[in-house]
């Protein structure tokens, strides 16, 4: 009923037989979410996976079995496993690849892009190791300059099934955000722009962490008043680390800040939630893991974060319980226990007002 | 070099741009307007002298005709204003008192000379060198002993890619981007540029250079334009950007300083000014649309490195002024102090100390680095067209807030480069490893406490600086193995004992108390201030985990 409420009607109709001018690289649930929606605005779209089969599927039946199970994809979707193939026309590319697996894809589009192209990513992770952000790395293996970040309250599964959302397109281009507003804007979908792309990157990322926490607190039925405390202090700590990284504190009271904070930490379909529940329910890491058969972000974001607010001296105990719990196997309830009898902060944090260095660098000193 | 046929092309050029991008209508009297405003402001301020009165009248006389004319005679007003901006900036001619009236009743200022190819032959062929010339020109005989007429280039050390300017030079227009340490930066490249066979570059320079009694007249000569930074007018700041842009596509080098003026902590610069370095672009992007031969403007990042500077007494006393209330242009300084000059040349050269020109990996003028033949890369080193991040769908397009992310991003690289061919002297070293010493031991004071408390009998015991300079040289040679940061002879291979010796040498020249001296078995601190000056050309690498002290403060690193 709400899918024929909210579709766009097709305006595939004159272009669909063309060749695609964009590319979604990452045929996960994100990934093919992302090329449906472009898809269902009519524009032909290339779908880049590494599995040859998928792309067999998903061009001869319009599914993807593995992530997206049951839902018919718009059949402006071409898929294929030949990157250049995929990139090759485009004027704008997604990248929706983990964050993991990120600079290996870049290494491979790098002699394959333009400097007149536009790379978007949606990634919500950042680098082991060297704590990179994506567009960092986007910037270091490729010609691709003109980009930008798509990130906020989309859980795939929702927009699939034609529910209305937003989410935020971030860049210093204003031609990235018109370009890729353009592709994704719909009756059932909101885009808004920023041009904090630092804020927006670590906002997406830092948030799995606290979704993990929360998940916790469900399953170990915490309460309401817990998870609601858990949100905005997590919020606090999410922006204390951003700005520390050239953030705006702005951007983390936007869509892009507690929208998606708030979507994660309460929906039992975001996947770091479940994962908090499965630990709550004292199965290990692998093990809830394994019971996702996706990425949870968080997981690897908690160890990131845990190492940034320690070479940064920042106060992050939530941050720090969730990677304790989730690294180190301490007791999700001691970690509790450690939480509550803490030193109280002030409810606002005062360098939350020191607005992020517009100078130069993308934010990383 | 420019001729005075091309630079008036280049004033029209400028004052016709401008006029059609104010427009008409409501913008037009909203821009005379606050030009109105503005240089009423700055012309308040300033005394009676003949200059003056007469950029007063001109202003007044605008003031009484903007009410009362057509919005075809206000273009014609606007006109009036830009072509002055233009020829002040381009003819350094706000020295001379206005020339008497000019069409419609509105005095015009005097046209200067422009560049004089056989002032700048003289000052860098012919004869003694550059110095010489310019100082025994000004002061024949006072000024310096005979034995002391500097040979300067002896005392030049340039390295870095050389050949790849000349090539590059013939593939399209060269932008020498410089730190900016002294006021002796512009005439050391002068001297550097000629030496590498180079043709002069055109720069812009503080109009208070130009009214310097040692080197006003030389620096006019050179080819320098004015940049007057007590005009606050937007109108003139567009003036001036567009004079740079429109001298590029003429294929005139440029130099410019783009941090707008000279360090004033002694730290390399942190902050760029983008106005400036927006014209390179600016000037590749219209010699695109133009279709004109050999569009393409290069950026050479370059450093300048100095044992002992010159004007540091004045430049860390103006850092150290609370940065909102710092002196906004220096006038009265070293540079100005004819002594000052002597005491400084022979020091130098008494000691054969060197000055370091280091020229860095040149850029396109988006910020790719470009290899010999002027071909960009991308950051694997695959070659690249630029004018692709111009172009949306095949055409070449104008965008504003895309270029000035561009040209945010050739700020990062070139500050990069700076950092990395930022020469280390044993002066830097030696006040690094004394001032570390002194504030580790006291944690708790901040900057200005710790440097208030470093009194006169304030000293180290030399084994302790010994091992603290120990481990400090192997950091800096480890980094320099690297490529991460650059080392004079001295720094890169002396051992210890000849290489304390050799700093304190240095520091006893030229300052007037000694800034590290030796005592016995103990060093002894003469003056704080200049100790912070010297260490921190090494603020901001982390060296020894030493904390970063000089933030970046607006305003603090003017003229």
């Amino acid at each position: 009923m709400l899918e024929q409420v909210l579709a766009q009607p097709g305006r595939a109709a004159e272009v669909s037989g063309s060749t695609p001018k964009v590319a979604v690289l990452g045929a996960g649930n994100w990934g093919t979410t992302v090329a449906h929606l472009i898809g269902l605005n009519g524009f032909p779209v290339w779908l880049w996976a590494r599995s040859a089969e998928l792309c067999s599927e998903i061009n001869a039946t319009h599914q993807n079995s593995r992530y997206l199970a049951g839902l018919a994809l718009s059949p402006n979707i071409r898929a294929t496993d030949d990157l250049e193939q995929a990139v090759r026309d485009v004027d704008l590319m997604f990248l929706v690849i983990p964050s993991q697996g990120f600079r290996s894809v870049c290494c491979d589009l790098g002699p394959l892009v333009r400097p007149q192209q536009i790379g978007v990513h949606a990634t919500k992770g950042l680098e082991l190791g060297s704590h990179k952000r994506m567009s960092e790395i986007l910037l270091e293996e490729t010609c691709l300059r003109q980009h930008g970040v798509l990130s906020g309250p989309n859980i795939a599964r929702e927009i699939c099934e034609g529910k209305p959302a937003g989410t935020v397109m971030a860049s210093h281009f204003p031609r990235v955000i018109q370009r890729a507003t353009e592709l994704l804007r719909s009756k059932q979908m909101r885009v808004y722009a920023n041009t904090d792309v630092v804020g927006v990157e670590l906002a997406g990322t830092l948030k799995n962490i606290i979704a993990i926490a929360a998940g916790m607190a469900t399953e170990m039925k915490l309460g309401d008043n817990a998870k609601s405390l858990l949100i905005t202090r997590g919020l606090s700590e999410i922006a204390r680390l951003g700005v520390a990284l050239g953030a705006d504190p702005m951007t983390f009271s936007g869509v892009a800040g507690i929208g998606d904070l708030l979507v994660t930490c309460a929906s039992p379909l975001s996947r770091n939630n479940r994962v908090g529940a499965a630990l709550a329910r004292g199965e290990s890491l692998d093990q809830a893991i394994a019971a996702l058969g996706m990425v949870a972000e968080g997981v690897k974001a908690a160890k990131i974060a845990y190492e940034l607010t320690n070479t940064l001296g920042l106060r992050s105990p939530l941050m720090h319980g969730v990677y304790k719990v989730v690294h180190e196997q301490l007791d999700p309830r001691v970690a509790l226990r450690e939480l509550m009898t803490g030193a109280t902060q002030d409810d606002i944090d005062p360098s939350l007002f020191q607005p992020a260095d517009s100078g130069p660098g993308r934010g990383r000193p | 070099m420019l001729d005075a046929e091309r630079i008036a092309q280049i004033v029209a050029e400028v004052t016709s741009r401008i006029v059609a991008r104010v427009g008409e209508g409501q913008a037009l009297t909203e821009t005379l307007n606050e030009t109105l405003w503005w240089e009423h402001e700055r012309l308040a301020k300033l005394g009676d002298d003949d200059q003056t009165l007469a950029e007063r009248e001109f202003y007044s006389d605008l003031r009484r005709q903007l009410p009362r004319v057509s919005e075809r005679e206000q273009v014609r007003l606007l006109q009036q204003v830009v072509h002055r901006y233009a020829e002040e900036i381009a003819g350094h001619g706000a020295g001379g008192p206005g020339s008497g009236p000019q069409g419609h009743g509105l005095p015009r200022l005097r046209r200067a000379p422009g560049f004089s190819p056989t002032a700048y032959k003289l000052a860098t062929r012919v004869g003694p060198p550059l110095l010489s010339t310019l100082l025994t020109g000004l002061s024949p005989r006072r000024l310096l002993d005979r034995e002391a007429i500097p040979k300067l280039d002896q005392h030049l050390r340039i390295a870095g890619d050389v050949h790849a300017l000349t090539r590059l030079h013939e593939r399209g227009t060269l932008v020498l981007a410089p730190t900016h340490t002294s006021n002796l930066d512009s005439l050391v490249l002068g001297f550097a540029i000629d030496k590498l066979g180079l043709p002069p570059l055109t720069y812009g320079a503080a109009l208070n250079l130009f009214g310097n009694p040692l080197i006003g007249r030389f620096m006019a000569n050179l080819g320098g334009y004015t940049v007057d930074r007590r005009k606050h007018d937007p109108l003139y700041k567009q003036t001036l950007k567009e004079y740079a842009t429109v001298s590029l596509e003429f294929g005139q080098s440029n130099l410019y300083f783009p941090a707008g003026g000279r360090s004033r902590s002694g730290a390399i610069e942190r902050r760029l000014k983008k106005g400036l370095l927006g014209c390179s672009s600016a000037a590749f992007r219209n010699n695109l649309v133009h279709g004109r031969a050999n569009p393409r403007v290069f950026v050479i990042p370059c450093t300048i490195s100095y044992p002992l500077v010159l004007e540091a007494s004045t430049l860390i006393d103006d850092w150290l002024a609370d940065a909102g209330k710092a002196r906004y242009i220096i006038v009265d300084d070293e540079f100005s102090r004819w002594e000052r000059w002597r005491d400084y040349l022979r020091g130098l050269l008494s000691l054969d100390l060197d000055i370091h020109i280091r020229f860095g990996q040149p850029l396109d003028s988006l910020g790719n680095p470009v290899d010999d033949e002027g071909v960009s890369h991308d950051p694997r080193g695959r070659p690249i067209d630029p004018a692709g991040y111009l172009e949306v769908d095949g055409k070449l397009c104008e965008d504003p807030v895309r270029d000035a992310e561009y040209t945010r991003e050739l700020e990062r690289r070139i500050l990069a480069e700076f950092r990395r061919e930022n020469v280390i002297h044993s002066t830097h070293v030696l006040a690094f490893a004394c001032f570390e010493l002194v504030r580790r031991r006291r944690p708790e004071l901040d900057l200005y406490r710790l440097l208030g408390s470093i009194g006169n009998e304030q000293s180290l015991g030399l084994p302790e600086v010994e091992d603290e300079l120990a481990l400090v040289l192997a950091e800096l040679r480890e980094w320099a193995r690297h490529d991460r940061i650059r080392l004079s002879d001295t720094v890169a291979s002396a051992e210890l004992g000849e290489f304390v010796r050799a700093a304190l040498r240095n520091f006893g020249t030229y300052h007037h108390r000694p800034v590290v001296e030796r005592r016995g078995i103990r060093l002894h601190i003469g003056d704080a201030k200049l100790l912070f000056y010297y260490r921190n050309r090494l603020d901001g690498y982390g060296l020894r985990g030493a904390p970063t002290l000089v933030h970046d403060r607006r305003g603090a690193n003017h003229a």
